[in-house]
């Protein structure tokens, strides 16, 4: 009871801090999605039907996890750096609240222009996605699980390592991550790598739930994306709660 | 007491000891003082007792129950206005103080008629609807200080609820402070400003390099002093040579101005003295009027040079 009346005024709280910013992570979030979704063919002219499903599918995961790995940790390492985490944590409500609140808002901002960007991609292309009713719990797998991962990053390290330390992520997410590209084409080790990784889950889950038809539902990723959503908000949980 | 803090120290990863084996004790109704100088650890303090920051030993009671042991319940007990500006941009005054009430478990109502007094006790009618984002420093901070007192704890923690709040505000924001400890609150206040910690606190509590230095009433404090009046001299800047106190009492450097302890029944030799000084040309001018808390802290963690001391030490050095 408490955590839920506690759970409802912290979003209102958080989106109201944010909501000046709304129109301008709207239309970033989907200029980014359809960037990549329009931008890869536009550089590979020869690219082929297959190639763009994959590519239009992929984007909404490298959209989400640019912002768990960037805009997220940049901004909770700012609050922590300016004590507006500090005042936060000295609210009386329960951590899980105050969590589930913030990161419903982070939800509630990125997953409309991922939506936009991919549905605008398919217009252009005449892509016919028969998307089943799992890509909403895969969205909010695939963004819940980047923004944990995010959020763990940023409040267990100290600011100026959390941005170099996601920047490195963020680069090996679009050059060495098979989110625009089959796994299969990676060298063996590394295919093991990304199979343990959530990146290639990401893809995974996206992509065989925008388009079912052409890539299969993919449980393994499910299971995958559930263990390290649930790593990165038990690391950020107890970050969140210890005392200096 | 309702507050009750025994050795707390604290020493941080970097080493830093900013707070070593303080003890003190507020009651209900009790509006407690805390001063000190940059980095003397009064943040530090604060952040402990709302369950910030974990003491490295030491004790922090509240109505006799451990709050380090449950930092929870700590920050149930205890409102807080923190240092550091509030993250309401974004936020109307309005909004941010009805939240904060209701996160403090206050009913809907309750809040919205506590929000109009105090919006009205402290004039911020005019802001009550502008995004936080476009208010003043001054501003922000009075809000944040209805923040912490719309449904207060038994316990109020305000660093530098004062800081960029315009002198009549000021003086509403401090009878704001009295009604929180009126309605039986234990009030703990960090404040720099000294001469309205005087009028408004019941006792306070000087912080040097984490340690406590003098505790007691205002009154007390001025006692310990030994000096009702204070003299104070503006020094010629081409003088060479400090006069020297005929009193034995404190002479303290400040700047280019000297502050001397000056006993009641000497007020006439002192003026006589001063003037000569201000024949000589040692002196540009001086004032003489009675001693403030001021003094007691100036005595105490010291102007320019002379390094901190207990009141005691400096009326012994002096009396020398
Ligand atoms: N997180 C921290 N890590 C290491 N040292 C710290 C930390 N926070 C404060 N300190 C140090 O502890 C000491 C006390 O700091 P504190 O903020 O408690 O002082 P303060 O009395 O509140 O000062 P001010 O009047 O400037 O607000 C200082 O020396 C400060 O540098
Ligand atoms: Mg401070």
């Amino acid at each position: 009871m408490q955590m839920l009346h506690s759970y409802r005024l912290l979003v209102t709280w958080q989106a109201l801090r944010k909501k000046n910013y709304l129109p301008l992570m709207l239309a970033v979030q989907t200029l980014f999605t359809l960037g990549i979704v329009l931008g890869y063919p536009l550089l590979f002219p020869t690219l082929d039907r297959a190639a763009i499903y994959l590519i239009a599918t992929g984007a909404p995961a490298i959209s989400m996890l640019s912002v768990g790995l960037v805009a997220l940790p940049q901004t909770i390492g700012e609050q922590k750096t300016e004590g507006s985490l500090a005042y936060m944590r000295s609210l009386p409500v329960p951590r899980l609240a105050y969590l589930a609140a913030d990161l419903t808002v982070w939800l509630a901002i990125v997953i409309p222009g991922v939506v936009l960007g991919v549905l605008v991609g398919a217009v252009r292309f005449g892509l016919d996605f028969q998307v089943s009713p799992l890509v909403v719990p895969a969205v909010l797998l695939v963004a819940l699980t980047s923004a944990c991962i995010g959020y763990a990053i940023a409040s267990l390290l100290p600011y100026m390592l959390t941005v170099i330390i996601t920047q490195a992520i963020v680069v090996f997410v679009f050059m060495f991550s098979p989110l625009t590209f089959l796994p299969s084409k990676l060298p063996a080790w590394f295919e093991v790598i990304h199979s343990i990784l959530p990146i290639q889950a990401m893809g995974e889950v996206t992509r065989g739930t925008i388009a079912p038809n052409e890539f299969g539902l993919p449980l393994g990723a499910f299971v995958t994306l559930a263990v390290w959503c649930v790593l990165g908000f038990g690391v950020t949980y107890a970050a969140m709660s210890r005392r200096g | 007491m309702l507050l009750q803090i025994e050795e707390l120290t604290k020493e941080y990863r970097t080493g830093t000891r900013a707070n070593d084996g303080i003890s003190l004790a507020i009651g209900e109704g009790e509006v407690f003082g805390l001063l000190g100088h940059n980095g003397a650890g009064k943040t530090t303090l604060v952040n402990q007792v709302v369950g910030l920051l974990r003491p490295t030993s030491g004790s922090i009671r509240i109505d006799g129950r451990d709050m380090v042991a449950d930092p929870g319940l700590a920050r149930r007990l205890c409102s807080f206005q923190a240092q550091a500006q509030v993250p309401i941009d974004g936020l109307t005054p309005r909004q941010a103080i009805d939240l904060l009430g209701q996160l403090r478990g206050g009913a809907r109502a309750d809040v919205q008629r506590r929000r109009e007094r105090l919006i009205e006790a402290l004039d911020l009618g005019e802001w009550l609807d502008v995004d936080a984002a476009r208010l003043s420093g001054g501003v922000k901070r009075l809000v944040a200080f209805a923040m912490a007192a719309v449904v207060p704890g038994r316990v109020v923690m305000l660093d530098e609820p004062t800081n960029d709040v315009d002198p009549v505000r000021r003086r509403l924001l401090w009878r704001q402070v009295r009604t929180l400890a009126d309605h039986g609150a234990a009030v703990l206040l960090v404040t720099h400003n000294v001469i309205e910690a005087e009028r408004s606190v019941d006792r306070l509590a000087i912080l040097d390099e984490g340690r406590v230095i003098a505790e007691g009433t205002p009154a007390e404090l001025k006692g310990r002093l030994g000096a009702a009046l204070r003299l104070e001299l503006v020094l010629d800047p081409d003088a060479v040579e400090l006069p020297a106190s005929p009193f034995g009492l404190s002479a303290v450097p400040v700047g280019n101005r000297l502050m001397i302890g000056v006993p009641m029944d000497a007020a006439g030799q002192a003026v006589a003295w001063a003037e000569s000084l201000k024949h000589t040309g040692s002196i540009e001018e001086f004032t003489l009027g009675p001693a403030t808390l001021e003094d007691v802290y100036v005595a105490l963690v010291g102007g320019s040079d002379a390094g901190p001391a207990h009141v005691e030490e400096v009326i012994d050095a002096n009396a020398a």
